[in-house]
């Protein structure tokens, strides 16, 4: 079931939902990396957002919601834009390529390996979309 | 600006040429003053061998001010394979040099009677005896001149042997690899016996407000360093987007026949990265740094293979090792060709041998096959002496289609051949090689880019699906003026500042106060002042068009069953721009808005 973005639950919903897509799980059948993301304050989002993902082969083996800065430090990828711009991502306004050419999503990690995993990132996008019922 | 220094070739002349202040200020500089300094000389019937075919080597104003990428110069004439305006940017330090000897161009006219090459020294000029190096690849040739001119701080553009023997699309290069490659300007240099230009000086490159520079300039370096575009560039070269493009369909395979290549993964620039790269290579003060250095097993550093070099001889020609890649690279580059017209009619030769068009009888015994990387090193080796079957695709693409009956098997377009990014995969490419001012070209406008996703809102540049088709003609119009305005500046189009940092730093370089619409009107000045230059030397609305392959869709891949409806979307450029629908010239208004009243007469009259 769809969930509110953000919360807790939305990121359990999209944990569930990336073990369970078989297109996702096919795409990213390859992909060794852990996502931390940080959602910077503004709109209706007051104080600073993070959750992390660890993705693998196509499976999600951990989530956690609102870790501390100082959590993952070795996380393969930290991404952070504003909450303007991750709404517009989750709610198709924007598209995730353009957010990372324009530099609306800050990349910090390996560009090699994130270019011959273009495919796996959209994917993983559509999957985000697709469990969120609605952005706060 | 600095003065241009020209040079009759013919006489052994040399002036100095002051550009008017009002031709800087609507021009900049670069490939769109030349435009407007060579109007008067690119009319019908100049032959691009001739000695009246003009070589003109311009910066622009933020040539060597250490701005975001800036240390580019460009070398602007008559295509010798297109005979249509010509222009290539190039990177390195020469153009810098150039300036820092008091000078913001060379401008080249006659012919010599013997080999010679052009000293340049803190603003003292001599013609020099080049009969030792006429007959070396660029790099001796480079190694050469230094050496006779005593000076580690020379920087020399240079010709190789092919410029020397009229292959239509021979490279300029200096300092080391960095090429000038398309539109075979360097046998226009050839042609007029001029081997090599070196350049020494000291002199602080000129900038009208060097306080407001300063500060801006450094800004658009930092943001440079955080852009994500430039981080990947940096990390795994030109190619980081290798795998990304065959995901969608819009790296051709197999001289544009085929949209999928397995081996994609290793040819890449990540897998570059992960195996023979050891160094990055920058021009002058750039921090992107998107060369590439890289050592094969033979314990030389070298040269590595940007993308269109990986295409050209990689999913192209179905060779799938990068070290093959890099040395055919390599010896393109020693020869002075340009790696993508080179890889693009050894392709179509390779095709037309399948179809039967051409036998082993033409080729001199050879059996043209994919995927033989020897074959491909024997065809350069042909193409740069010009010697057997290599003399007939020393003429490019649409020559060898020409002769063999099948041009329309060629794809170029008025002469240039199409650079990989297929325009099934990415539609505002088609509209971009049928209309560049140069034949098929990527550099006028990087469109790609943008239907990957790469906006640029402040000037007008909006996010269209890839498989748009008239849609986005407009959107296609404005990039194509954008990138014009970096083709004056000269700017590397990696260089990913903001329209109104850009619009600040030209201010601050050139005592302006322009805004950003006045920015993209002296681009769209320039757009129109190469197209009425190309009608006056016969384009016409008919050359508006794409090769019959890209017209084909593909058979599987990312953009299969799609292909872009050429007509559909010039109908809307030519609305967009304002052009006259029937002939394809800019209206005489839109020349008259333009302030180009006097090119409005001549075309119009």
């Amino acid at each position: 079931m769809p969930a509110i973005f953000p919360s807790a639950e939305w990121l359990k919903t999209l944990e569930e939902k990336l073990n369970h897509d078989q297109r996702y799980n096919e795409i990213a059948n390859k992909w060794e990396g852990e996502l931390f993301f940080i959602i910077e304050p503004e709109l209706s989002l007051t104080e600073e957002l993070r959750f992390y993902l660890d993705l693998w082969h196509g499976t999600c083996r951990k989530v956690e919601y609102q870790p501390s800065q100082e959590a993952y430090p070795k996380a393969a990828y930290r991404l952070t834009a504003t909450y303007g711009h991750i709404r517009d991502i989750l709610t198709g306004k924007l598209h995730p390529m353009t957010a990372m050419l324009t530099n609306k999503l800050r990349l910090k990690g390996s560009m090699a390996y994130m270019m011959r995993n273009v495919p796996t990132v959209l994917d993983f996008v559509r999957c985000a979309q697709e469990v969120t019922s609605e952005v706060q | 600006m600095q003065p241009i220094l020209r040079v009759n070739l013919s006489t052994g002349e040399f002036t100095d040429y002051l550009i008017p202040d009002n031709w800087q200020r609507d021009y900049l500089g670069g490939a769109s003053l030349a435009a407007r300094l060579l109007y008067s000389t690119l009319t019908k019937g100049l032959e691009p061998f001739s000695p009246e075919a003009p070589l003109l080597f311009l910066n622009g104003p933020l040539s060597g001010t250490a701005g975001p990428a800036t240390g580019r110069f460009v070398v602007c004439g008559l295509g010798a394979a297109t005979k249509l305006w010509a222009e290539s940017n190039i990177g390195g330090f020469w153009g810098v040099e150039l300036r820092k000897a008091g000078f913001d161009g060379v401008w080249i006219t006659g012919r010599s009677d013997r080999a010679v090459y052009l000293w340049i020294d803190e603003g003292k000029c001599e013609l020099r005896d080049a009969a030792r190096l006429w007959g070396k690849d660029v790099y001796d040739t480079q190694s050469l001149v230094k050496e006779e001119l005593q000076r580690k701080s020379v920087h020399v553009a240079v010709i190789g042997p092919a410029g020397e023997r009229g292959v239509s699309y021979a490279s300029i290069c200096c300092d080391h690899g960095r090429m000038a490659g398309r539109t075979g300007l360097g046998a226009v240099m050839g042609a007029k016996k001029l081997k090599a230009i070196a350049v020494h000086g000291s002199r602080a490159v000129p900038v009208t407000d060097t306080e407001r520079y300063a500060p801006l300039r450094s800004q658009a370096n930092r943001f440079l360093k955080q852009d994500n575009e430039a981080k990947a560039l940096h990390e795994i070269g030109t190619a980081a987007a290798a795998d990304y493009s065959e995901y969608l369909g819009s790296m051709p395979v197999k001289y544009f026949s085929e949209a999928i290549f397995p081996s994609v993964d290793d040819i890449s620039g990540s897998h570059m990265a992960e195996t023979i790269l050891t160094g990055q290579s920058a021009c002058h003060a750039c921090v992107i740094a998107c060369g590439r250095v890289v050592q094969i097993g033979d314990g030389i550093k070298r040269k590595g293979p940007e993308y269109e070099t990986i295409c050209s001889f990689g999913p192209n020609l179905l060779i799938a090792d990068l070290v093959d890649i890099t040395l055919l690279g390599e010896l393109c580059d020693r020869y002075g060709i340009d790696t993508i017209s080179t890889g693009n009619t050894i392709g179509l030769a390779i095709h037309l041998f399948e179809m039967g068009k051409l036998t082993s009888e033409d080729t001199g015994g050879l059996s043209l096959r994919w995927g033989d990387a020897r074959q491909v090193q024997a065809l350069i080796h042909q193409i740069g002496n010009r010697e057997g079957f290599g003399d007939i695709l020393a003429e490019g693409s649409r020559e060898l289609g020409r002769r063999f009956k099948s041009e329309e098997e060629a794809v170029q377009v008025n002469g240039l051949e199409v650079a990989y990014h297929d325009p099934r995969g990415v539609s505002g490419m088609g509209l971009v090689y049928a209309t560049s001012p140069r034949g098929a070209c990527h550099n006028q406008s990087d469109y790609f880019f943008v239907d990957w996703g790469h906006t640029e809102e402040s000037v007008g540049v909006g996010f269209y699906e890839r498989h748009a088709q008239a849609e986005k003609s407009a959107n296609v119009a404005r990039h194509q003026d954008w990138r014009t305005v970096y083709n004056s500046l000269v700017m590397c189009i990696f260089s990913n500042v903001s329209p109104q940092m850009l619009v600040d730093l030209v201010n601050a370089a050139c005592g302006l106060g322009w805004t950003i619409p006045e920015m993209m009107k002296a681009g769209e000045r320039a757009w129109n002042l190469k197209r009425a230059i190309n009608h006056r030397l016969g384009l016409q609305r008919v050359n508006d068009k794409l090769p019959k392959a890209l017209l084909q869709p593909y058979k599987s891949g990312g953009s299969a069953g799609y292909s872009v409806n050429l007509d559909e979307m010039l109908d809307a450029y030519y609305i967009a721009r304002q052009w006259d629908p029937s002939t394809g010239k800019p209206t005489e208004k839109k020349l008259v808005d333009l302030g180009l009243a006097d090119i409005a007469a001549d075309l119009w009259s």
